[in-house]
């Protein structure tokens, strides 16, 4: 996949990525492509600055330092702005400014996804862009298209610069497990300040919004318009449900040999279904492992995984499923089951990250953690493991990371994973204090499926004891109940915990 | 008359003080006279004194003398060519390497070295001091968990002129040790010298998950050192084995100490080499005040508690999760989990050590606040053997369609550093999650040899085999047995995926010589010998 190869090489070198703390970017060689874009003279863009400050999920009830972000965002209709996710995520505060006249104003965010790393702003002063010219939304960008990156001088005089579509591919987005429609253009960006997050437009029509940069091969990989416009669609449901899921992963059906076992004939496509994730819209709608897949919405898969779309031709069939269809849409699919074929009708929806068992982000949340008598439990998140750094895949615990990528397979019921992250030493931890990622079976004879559960349990010490038990060694310790409670405002204070629990 | 043959006999005794002091007897020497005059002036109680210290001296270092071994007669420098097998190309025998090392003669016309001395020797060549000739010797026994090797000589001529050596106790800590071998640094025998600094467990990396009582000594071991004696007060007192590497820690090599010596020795006195027996369990310190009222102990300092047995282990069915140890054959167990022993604190697992294969060993616990006496017998533990290196065996494998299957073990992480998680995940929770109860072995496709008929299987590669025409895998010789039975297709299931692999008894039949031409494999499966 293109995109894979090109994601860790822009890591190193490129733009805007979730553990860049603030907007540092190389210079770029000169290029004479820049000019002033006329239509963009009365502004259809304001600069955005967010103040964004991360939860530490290794010590759950600190934050860690805030830091700025600045980029650029799209007016448009509806008095709103649109800017990439990843600018306001975390946020304390955001501001617009007026690139011209250096008016600012507050704003609030009025619709956020992570997945599709996009959010919705509206400014706190109603009246504030007013005077700027909203863009419209374009989703008929195809190959060899010409669009316009926009920057702002410092003087806040809009600069853009000319982009080649180079490619139209379903690809990773941000998180991981998140891939949809990207555009790559080839377009020799200048470095300019406070370049996180750029409009991309067409005609004066948001066509894209920029997620990153790579100087050195100069090319833009950028969320594309039909993504844009599904997302600001969606942002008009009071309740945001986000991009819908099928929730199957499956492989290529090229082998000749697997198609006569399956017995499949030759000229039909498909793709074999490995696995139907729990709860997903296939599940419920009675898709198995082991259907093969052949068509959705009517629209024929080859045995690559691919439809036939009228602009972008041979594009990925999860474009189809999670951009073209909605949430809350019911589309018909197509399988090949013992021999024959057969039509399921699925009910599609996006399950919300805090539904999975492990999270599979914690953004604009805060961890929920609770500490007993110096025993820190915690509910496991992905975001979590992504505190061990780009490679937490290796160096995160292993049974953590095990746990995360099966954990469909794995965990068949709701709940989630409680376990011991660390021991903060006090007299009542004593023995103890080695003790890490241990994942908590019960407290006090109770089964313990996600915090509320401990937090109930430990009401009701056995004979005085808060009795722990834990999947491995050393399977069971006990803490004074009494104890651990009269001494829990010393270990605050000790400490300088601002509090014990967070529920 | 009597005072003038006292000192008759004391001038006697000086002038055999100072002949045995020279070391010769020079007959022809001209009588000291000087000595019988000055004995007229010694008073007789005096020269009574004299004569007795004397005649102490004197016997005490005659007899230190001939009593004392000369090591030089009981060293040997080992040679051994050998074919270390590579777990990547299983079918191939495997690179041939020359290494150097020591060992010494022991009773019974033997010689001991370190297993890793003679490891997957083809040809083992032993040379004593001050001796041209080259003898063969052979391996009798190998201890993979304890790194010794007992070898012997065809050739009953080699054992004239030796002597075997005698064996010390365990040194003290600070005493003085001599090391001799056959290191880097020159060809012929050196000695170093230095300090017992720790006696302690350690981990012997031979196999990697073994740890047994080891000395820590600062005399320089080196390469070539491995196998040879490590001598105090003319007794061997261990085998120097291995050491750090001067960059990582200076001075800080390590012996093999007698207690191990010895049960080595013992164990294989039966005629086979049975292994280290293990309880088989887990403990937790009980350091906890809450946790020891919880459990109904006394405020004392004693007793662990177990937090898992394992299922296959000596103590299953005697021992439970929640029983507290109190003690073990009569020697109480501290809070920390060390027993006294010989007058040191060691760890309790020290007197399991100590033990072999059918022996008993009594533990008194607590079981829910009962005191009860258990009696386990003791056996080797085999689950933890997926997670050691493997010598002494070449790799086990199975190939068919071009598809290699290879059961999981250390060798195997190490030679091919799998990325996949769920690989991974099986070696290193094998015995933490009790995997080993579902599958025995675990079997990993391993390698593709890319053919045609194996055209669009490649994203199968480091999967865990779990069925083969619906029989569930659970050894590698599963895998063998499954593509013997005849067949018109192979599907295989593998874990955590619904997509099968397909083969088609067709194409693999009209693959095989090509595969086995094209990547000169010589033989088609390996299935050794299996573990329990």
């Amino acid at each position: 996949m293109k995109s894979l190869l090109f994601f860790p090489l822009v890591l190193a070198l490129g733009w805007s990525t979730l553990a860049l703390a603030e907007d540092t970017v190389p210079p770029a060689a000169a290029t004479p492509k820049d000019k002033p874009v006329p239509e963009l003279q009365t502004g259809s863009v304001v600069r955005v600055n967010s103040t964004n400050q991360q939860y530490d999920f290794f010590r759950p009830w600190n934050k860690k330092a805030p830091f700025n972000r600045r980029g650029i965002g799209a007016v448009i209709d509806g008095n709103e702005v649109v800017v990439a996710a990843e600018l306001v995520a975390n946020s304390n505060f955001i501001e617009l400014e007026k690139p011209e006249s250096g008016e600012r104003t507050s704003a609030q965010v009025v619709a956020i996804d992570h997945e599709t790393n996009l959010a919705l702003l509206r400014p706190n002063e109603e009246r504030f862009l007013q005077t700027l010219q909203p863009l419209g939304t374009d989703a008929t960008v195809k190959v060899g298209d010409q669009l316009s990156v926009i920057q702002l001088e410092a003087n806040g005089t809009p600069v853009s610069t000319q982009a080649l579509v180079t490619s139209a591919e379903v690809g990773r987005y941000v998180l991981e497990d998140c891939s949809y429609l990207l555009f790559k253009m080839s377009c020799p960006l200048q470095y300019r300040e406070n370049s996180f997050t750029l409009p991309i437009v067409k005609d004066h029509r948001l066509a894209a919004i920029l997620l990153r940069y790579d100087p050195r091969s100069q090319t833009v990989e950028a969320i594309s318009g039909p993504v844009i416009q599904h997302f600001l669609r969606e942002a008009k449901n009071p309740a945001y449900r986000g991009f819908p899921r099928m929730g199957v992963q499956f492989s290529s059906m090229r082998d000749p040999v697997l198609r006569r076992y399956v017995k499949l004939p030759d000229a039909a496509g498909g793709v074999f279904i490995d696995v139907v994730e729990r709860n997903s819209p296939a599940a419920k709608a009675g898709i198995l492992p082991g259907d093969i897949l052949l068509a959705i919405d009517g629209k024929a898969i080859d045995p690559d995984g691919n439809y036939i779309h009228p602009i972008f031709g041979k594009l990925s069939i999860t474009h189809l499923t999670t951009t073209e269809l909605y949430s809350g849409e019911t589309t018909n699919v197509t399988v090949f089951r013992n021999g024959e074929q057969k039509d399921i009708p699925v009910e599609l929806f996006r399950q919300p990250a805090e539904s999975y068992v492990v999270d599979p982000y914690v953004i604009d949340r805060a961890p929920r953690y609770l500490v007993l008598g110096g025993l820190v439990f915690q509910e496991l998140s992905r975001q979590y493991l992504r505190e061990w750094g780009t490679n937490w895949a290796k160096e995160a615990p292993q049974r953590f990371v095990y746990y995360d990528r099966f954990q469909s397979e794995l965990f068949p019921e709701p709940r989630k994973i409680v376990f011991l992250s660390q021991v903060i030493p006090t007299p009542d931890t004593v023995g103890y204090e080695q003790l890490n990622y241990l994942i908590v079976n019960r407290v006090n004879g109770r089964e313990i499926r996600n915090l509320d559960d401990l937090s109930q349990a430990v009401r009701s010490p056995q004979e005085g004891f808060q009795k722990i038990e834990f999947n491995e060694d050393p399977r069971v310790i006990y803490l004074d109940a009494g104890q651990a409670e009269s001494t829990a405002k010393q270990l605050q204070a000790l400490y300088a915990l601002p509090a014990l629990q967070r529920l | 008359m009597r005072a003038s043959f006292l000192r008759y006999l004391c001038g006697l005794l000086l002038k055999i003080l100072s002949v045995s002091s020279c070391g010769n007897w020079v007959p022809w020497a001209p009588k000291p006279f000087y000595t019988w005059s000055l004995l007229r002036k010694v008073p007789p109680l005096q020269m009574i004194r004299c004569a007795v210290f004397f005649a102490l001296v004197i016997a005490v270092s005659a007899f230190a003398e001939t009593s004392k071994p000369d090591i030089h007669k009981s060293l040997v420098r080992i040679t051994t060519t050998s074919q270390d097998p590579d777990y990547r190309v299983p079918w191939n025998p495997g690179n041939i390497t020359v290494g150097i090392g020591a060992g010494f003669v022991i009773d019974g016309n033997r010689i001991l070295t370190n297993a890793h001395v003679v490891s997957n020797g083809r040809l083992i060549v032993i040379e004593k001091e001050n001796d041209p000739k080259e003898y063969i010797g052979k391996v009798e026994f190998i201890g993979s968990d304890c790194d010794l090797a007992v070898v012997k000589v065809q050739d009953s001529s080699f054992y004239k002129g030796t002597s075997p050596v005698h064996f010390g106790g365990l040194p003290a800590v600070q005493s003085i040790v001599d090391v001799f071998g056959y290191p880097i640094g020159g060809t012929r025998l050196s000695v170093t010298h230095g300090i017992v600094s720790r006696v302690d467990f350690q981990n012997y990396t031979y196999s990697g998950v073994d740890q047994h009582l080891a000395v820590q000594i600062d005399a320089a071991i080196n390469p070539g050192n491995s196998g040879g004696p490590v001598l105090q007060d003319g007794k061997v007192v261990g085998v120097a084995f291995q050491g750090y590497t001067g960059d990582v820690a200076q001075n800080t090599g390590y012996m093999i100490p007698t207690p191990v010596i010895q049960r080595f020795l013992k164990d294989i006195s039966t005629g086979r080499y049975d292994r280290y027996v293990d309880l088989s369990i887990q403990y937790f310190k009980l350091l906890n005040a809450a946790e020891r009222q919880a459990l109904g102990l006394p405020d004392d300092n004693n007793g662990v508690v177990v937090s898992s047995v394992e299922k296959d282990g000596s103590c299953a069915g005697k021992l439970q999760e929640g029983d507290v140890m109190l003690s073990i054959d009569n020697h109480p167990i501290a809070s920390d989990g060390n027993v006294r022993l010989d007058g040191d604190n060691l760890d309790l697992a020290e007197v399991v050590e100590r033990k072999f294969k059918g022996d008993k060993v009594k533990i008194g616990i607590l079981r829910n606040r009962q005191p009860l006496t258990v009696e386990v017998d003791l056996e080797p533990n085999n689950s933890y053997l997926l997670q050691a290196n493997l010598h002494e065996a070449n790799p086990r494998f199975v190939l068919f369609g071009g598809l290699v299957f290879q059961p999981l073990s250390r060798n195997f992480m190490e030679a091919y550093q799998p990325d996949e998680l769920r690989v991974r995940y099986y070696y290193d929770f094998y015995i933490t999650d009790e995997l080993y109860e579902e599958h025995p072995e675990v079997v990993v496709l391993s390698n593709i040899l890319a053919d045609p008929v194996n055209a669009y299987l490649s994203e199968f590669r480091f999967q865990i085999v779990d069925e083969i025409n619906g029989q569930k895998i659970k050894h590698l010789s599963d895998v063998a047995h499954a593509f013997a039975t005849s067949a018109d297709q192979y599907v295989i299931k593998f874990l955590g995926s619904s997509r099968p692999a397909v083969l088609e008894k067709r194409a693999v039949e009209a693959a095989e010589q090509r595969i086995k031409r094209n990547y000169n494999v010589s033989i088609e499966q390996n299935l050794g010998n299996e573990r329990l």
